[in-house]
């Protein structure tokens, strides 16, 4: 009987949970690099949040790190501290193959800014002759 | 001194993959010892610490630290991931806020996981010392010292970003 070789493993645990892992990751790290962005123009720094939003630094730092749950509200009042609004979309899986989008708003170091609702797929919907002005509000769906 | 796919045929790493969306293409590699997989599988078995951190499983932790890695989303030095020590062919650790795993660089952008512990665990015995001799050890007796293992300790020596 012949050697059995594992030349890959696939760490597989499912969509569902697969979609909400990656969702609690993109949040925090989108807040972590927020948060660092403030840092590099010497506007904040983790310290002056936790004061403005009185409470500990601690639970701050628990919170970034994914250590502390974030509700909706939390998540509200570290954007209202860092001075940053939230930008919400709820769309259809984006299916071109080979570009990576890293899911973020933040312009610190190599991250692209996203353009909400200025992609091909939206325009390809449009009748040739319309203009982006009679666009349904049904399709900007940012807030 | 063997090349990774060597260290593959050998049966000493496996390959490590996740899904991947269809817009994503893999933007660097992770591997991982025999007894790394046997505990990625206890993980995928609901394997929970005593108290759990975070509000994502581990398994799901996992995998999104996993995810990002191989996607070439950018990683949040120290709170991501960090060197143990800083040394020559240093030991590096991906984090997670339930979980603790340990490797090495082989490359740039690729990664070879050796232990992976909770968080809970490896701080209250403070596994970071025997880990690392540990992951010398076998860095040595692998015989990749020298030539798959990198040097530096920037993080940019260890991740495009």
């Amino acid at each position: 009987m012949g050697l059995i070789l594992m030349t890959s493993f696939h760490f597989d645990i499912g969509s569902r949970a697969r979609n909400a892992g990656r969702f609690i990751g993109r949040v925090q790290s989108e807040l972590l690099r927020a948060l660092a962005e403030k840092k590099m123009l010497r506007k904040f720094s983790q310290q002056s949040l936790a004061r403005k939003l009185q409470v500990h630094r601690s639970l701050i730092n628990r919170q970034l790190s994914g250590e502390a749950n974030l509700t909706l509200r939390s998540l509200a009042d570290l954007a209202w501290a860092l001075d940053m609004e939230i930008t919400i979309e709820l769309k259809d899986p984006i299916v071109e193959a080979g570009s990576n989008q890293t899911f973020t708003t933040s312009t610190i170091q190599h991250a692209p800014i996203k353009i909400i609702n200025g992609g091909r797929k939206l325009k390809s919907r449009l009748p040739a002759n319309s203009d982006r002005q009679e666009m349904p509000n049904s399709q900007a769906k940012s807030a | 001194m063997p090349t990774i796919e060597e260290l593959v045929e050998a049966n000493a790493i496996s390959r490590i993959e996740v899904a991947m969306e269809l817009r994503d293409q893999p933007m660097r590699l992770l591997y991982g010892t025999p007894g790394f997989v046997t505990w990625l599988n206890e993980i995928l078995g609901g394997a929970e610490p005593k108290s759990r951190l975070g509000e994502a499983t581990p398994a799901e932790q996992i995998d999104q630290l996993f995810h990002r890695f191989l996607s070439g989303s950018p990683l949040i030095h120290l709170r991501q991931f960090r060197f143990v020590r800083a040394e020559k062919n240093a030991v590096w650790e991906l984090k997670t806020p339930d979980t603790r795993i340990f490797g090495w660089f082989l490359k740039k952008d690729c990664f070879a996981c050796v232990f992976g512990n909770w968080t809970d665990e490896v701080k209250d015995h403070e596994l970071y010392r025997g880990y690392r001799i540990a992951i010398r050890r076998l860095r040595r007796e692998l015989a990749v010292d020298d030539t798959l293992c990198v040097h530096g300790v920037d993080p940019d020596d260890v991740l495009s970003f």
